[in-house]
């Protein structure tokens, strides 16, 4: 298959190879919760939902009671994906993803000043095509920036695979399932420090650089329309509080 | 769900008793009705109805299946509910299971009708493709995404808004006379059709509290019930389904005034719902 | 945003688009400016020794927000104040709190914070109103006072060693709020003023608007010497007669209603604008359940930019 046209450079979906899908995010979409957010990137559409800080329900739970407890839970719906899993959650790739959010949000969270106390992370995923790790991130990241939850650096994620010898950014389900390496980054922006980085299949060392840097290069990229959203956010809410 | 003081419930009570509600409604009103279709591409259907903060969506998907051997001439519709831990902490891990369950079969016992397939609400021989080698299955799935009360009705609403923006790709089909009998199936992405969901029941649920009967109850008013009784009925007028739940005995006379009750509630709601319909359908067709 | 998610039509729409338009151009432009997001740098004068309050850290020798909101210089003081999000304590502070747990010699309220509060029993007056220490039996008797769930006014003390909070309900005017509804609002419209409590004689309503963001709409109950519970216990159970009347009910429906619409407007709730807005519905013949519909909500924004823009006159003119 032709993942990307040798005579145009266009690749399935008409993007160019280093092109991301169309991105857009909006916050307090679940009114309950103390923070939410809605991520999408092209079709893979994503909703999270902070509750905390609050009382730790399960003191089992508690590891380190002088900061707060991070917890997380990754879940599809029955609809998001093309052809219906019968238990899309408490499956293995669902844990793991979960464990995968939180370590990263976790990373950034200023969980010091909140000692005695949990926060939970609920990622929902509405549809899936490609990409849900990075969309769940970039999501919670919105999420916890609404619920005023201090952290040090804005977190984003994107992926990059190669196929038909170029690196292509933001790997879409088609791209995806090529066959070909899959690279997830998630990074600290401001910081300029990777906080998650996953591989499958095989690449060589220098191929792999390049992957990773255009990458990289999409956090950033997503990095700036999250912040964008987030000071239009705070701006709007101080003119109506008056 | 918080839990309620006893000067709250006292409160809720007397407000039900004098029909004037905590947030300004009488017994038999609903909130703010927000209707959505389309929000899931990648379904046939999908619709997301908002019901004052209870948010749910709802989503069609069919794919092409063999029907039983029992009902050769029937196409197969499965219904299933998730209760999504952004609606509420409690919901993560098996915390929904429960309520999703019982979710779920309330609406299969609405919108499937008998073993036998009679009184369901969409016409599973429309579904056929091919007697007794395909026909199209029908995935229906609801997703809460915020919980704030009267969740039945509201995913019966998304399921009636889903499956009227549904539409079935139309198939050709040919018997290879080689392939024994097997037929060669053709869909097509571009011919739709379009379902007729005149005769898909909406569910009203009156909820018993002290004396009286609260339609589209906050959860803050569920958790004063004493029992609920929620009935599906069509625009005929027809009920297609009931269900009681709670604790409290109820007597015959008192369900049957609530029937009555829930038939004429339930004639405005699917007046408004097709409403609805109408104005987003007018909206994709510019 | 975080709206009601009503259905609003075209019309509606162009005219909420107006009306907020009018509030952005009537708001301080020093405010916007001073808005930050996580990890943007917050410009400070580096010979002066800065303090780095609340939501700023330290990075490479530049003052960095970890949280999103707007940068406030009192002094030598440099912090980030935020807007959603969980309840911030100060001694002194009067808040409403839900009781979740009855522990050995104190209760546990929920009150918006990243931890439960703690209210002594030694910190609460006992029913029979006398001064005296708190004996075994006071402790069984803990549930007499206040039980789970029970919605309770009380004044922030001070903080524990953990970083929770301790709580006080000694004065008359703390304790149980019953015959009413409690409202959840984001903390950050509540501002901290001289009085939360308010008796709203001409409705027989009593609204307290906690710090915490919880704000109680009741009926008016009489400061009584002697707080008889079991009174009230019995008379709670009476039911029918006991129902607050019908004229009252009305009243703390539409206080309530406003107080939803208000806050999901995202407008500082101050007692003033609340009556204003449920008196504005009853002049404009709005039924109570309509306050929560689409047309109420413009309606309001427009009062609300309308009023904004006659005090910036008034104050302009008094130059």
């Amino acid at each position: 298959m032709e993942y990307v046209n040798p005579l145009t450079g266009f690749r399935v979906d008409g993007r160019r190879p280093n092109e991301m899908r169309q991105l857009k995010g909006e916050v307090g979409v679940v009114s309950r919760a103390d923070g939410s957010a809605l991520f999408e990137m092209g079709n893979t559409r994503v909703i999270a939902a902070v509750y905390g800080p609050r009382e730790v329900q399960n003191r089992s739970q508690q590891v380190n009671s002088k900061e707060a407890l991070v917890r997380c839970e990754y879940r599809m719906a029955e609809f998001s994906t093309g052809d219906r899993r019968r238990k899309p959650k408490g499956d293995r790739r669902s844990t793991e993803i979960s464990l995968v959010i939180r370590q990263t949000m976790e990373a950034s969270i200023l969980t010091h000043l909140m000692p005695h106390s949990q926060i939970d992370i609920f990622v929902q995923v509405l549809q899936a095509d490609g990409g849900t790790r990075s969309a769940c991130i970039n999501a919670a990241t919105l999420a916890l920036a609404d619920a005023g939850i201090p952290m040090r650096d804005i977190v984003t994620s994107c992926s990059a695979g190669y196929l038909c010898s170029s690196p292509l950014l933001d790997l879409n389900y088609i791209e995806d399932s090529a066959g070909g390496p899959d690279v997830t980054v998630g990074i600290l922006a401001k910081m300029d420090k990777v906080t998650l980085l996953q591989m499958d299949a095989k690449l060589p060392m220098d191929t792999f650089e390049t992957v990773m840097e255009l990458a990289i290069e999409g956090c950033k990229a997503i990095a700036t329309y999250i912040r964008e959203i987030l000071l239009e956010n705070t701006k709007q809410l101080e003119y109506r509080r008056g | 769900m918080v839990g309620l003081s006893e000067g709250e419930k006292h409160f809720i009570r007397g407000g039900i008793a004098q029909d004037l509600r905590a947030d300004g409604r009488t017994k038999l009103q609903f909130r703010p009705v927000t209707v959505e279709t389309g929000v899931i591409p990648q379904a046939n259907g999908s619709a997301r109805v908002r019901l004052g903060a209870t948010e749910v969506i709802a989503s069609v998907k069919a794919e092409l299946g063999k029907p039983t051997v029992l009902h050769p001439d029937k196409g197969k519709v499965s219904i299933y509910v998730d209760c999504s831990p952004t609606a509420a902490p409690i919901f993560e891990g098996r915390g929904s299971e429960d309520l999703s369950a019982e979710l779920s079969v309330a609406l299969q016992r609405c919108l499937l009708g008998g073993k036998s397939g009679a009184g369901a609400a969409i016409d599973l021989s429309s579904l056929i493709v091919l007697e007794g080698k395909a026909c199209w299955d029908l995935y229906i799935d609801g997703l809460v995404v915020s919980s704030d009360g009267n969740l039945l009705d509201a995913l019966a609403a998304a399921i009636k808004v889903a499956l009227s923006d549904t539409g079935i790709p139309k198939v050709n089909v040919s018997l290879n006379a080689e392939t024994d009998g097997e037929p060669e199936v053709d869909v097509s992405d571009e011919e739709f059709l379009q379902f007729d969901t005149s005769s898909v029941p909406v569910i009203v649920t009156l909820t018993k509290v002290g004396k009286h009967y609260i339609v589209d109850a906050t959860s803050e008013e569920e958790s004063q019930m004493s029992s609920a009784v929620s009935v599906s009925v069509n625009r005929r007028g027809q009920i297609c389904g009931l269900t009681k739940r709670g604790g409290a005995g109820l007597d015959p006379t008192v369900i049957f005034d609530m029937i009555s009750v829930a038939k004429h509630v339930s004639q405005r709601f699917i007046s408004l719902l097709d409403s609805e319909i109408a104005a987003a359908e007018a909206v994709m067709d510019e | 945003m975080r709206d009601l998610h009503l259905p609003l039509n075209q019309t509606q729409r162009v005219r909420l688009e107006a009306a907020l338009h009018e509030l952005q151009s009537l708001a301080p432009a020093a405010a916007s400016a001073a808005s930050v997001t996580v990890a943007d740098n917050i410009p400070v004068n580096q010979e002066d020794n800065i303090l780095k309050g609340h939501g700023t850290s330290d990075h490479d020798g530049e003052v960095v927000a970890t949280l999103c909101g707007v940068v406030e210089r009192v002094n030598k003081l440099v912090y980030v104040r935020t807007l959603r999000a969980r309840y911030k304590p100060e001694v002194g502070d009067i808040i409403v709190g839900r009781v979740i747990e009855i522990a050995p010699k104190r209760w546990r309220l929920e009150i918006n914070f990243s931890q439960d509060a703690v209210l002594m029993l030694s910190s609460m007056n006992l029913p029979d109103g006398i001064q005296r220490r708190r004996t075994a039996v006071d402790e069984l008797n803990m549930r007499s006072i206040f039980e789970e769930n029970d919605v309770v006014c009380a004044e922030v003390r001070g903080f524990q060693h953990d970083g929770s909070l301790h709580l006080q309900a000694r004065s008359q005017k703390y304790g149980k709020l019953q015959r009413g509804q409690l409202l959840t609002v984001p903390a950050y419209l509540v501002k901290r003023r001289k009085q939360h409590f308010h008796h709203l004689e001409q409705y027989d309503v009593d609204l307290i608007l906690g710090c915490n963001g919880f704000v109680w709409v009741g009926q008016h109950v009489l400061v009584r010497e002697n707080t008889e519970s079991k009174e009230d216990k019995q008379k709670l159970s009476d039911e029918v007669d006991t129902f607050t009347p019908i004229e009252t009910r009305k009243h703390i429906c539409r206080l309530a209603n406003a107080v939803r619409v208000l806050s999901a407007l995202g407008f500082t709730l101050t007692i003033e604008l609340i009556i204003q807005t449920a008196e504005a519905s009853l002049s404009s013949n709005v039924e109570i359940n309509d306050m929560l519909g689409a047309e109420f909500y413009v309606q309001t924004a427009e009062r609300e930019a309308r009023r904004r823009a006659d005090l910036l006159r008034k104050k302009n003119g008094a130059r």
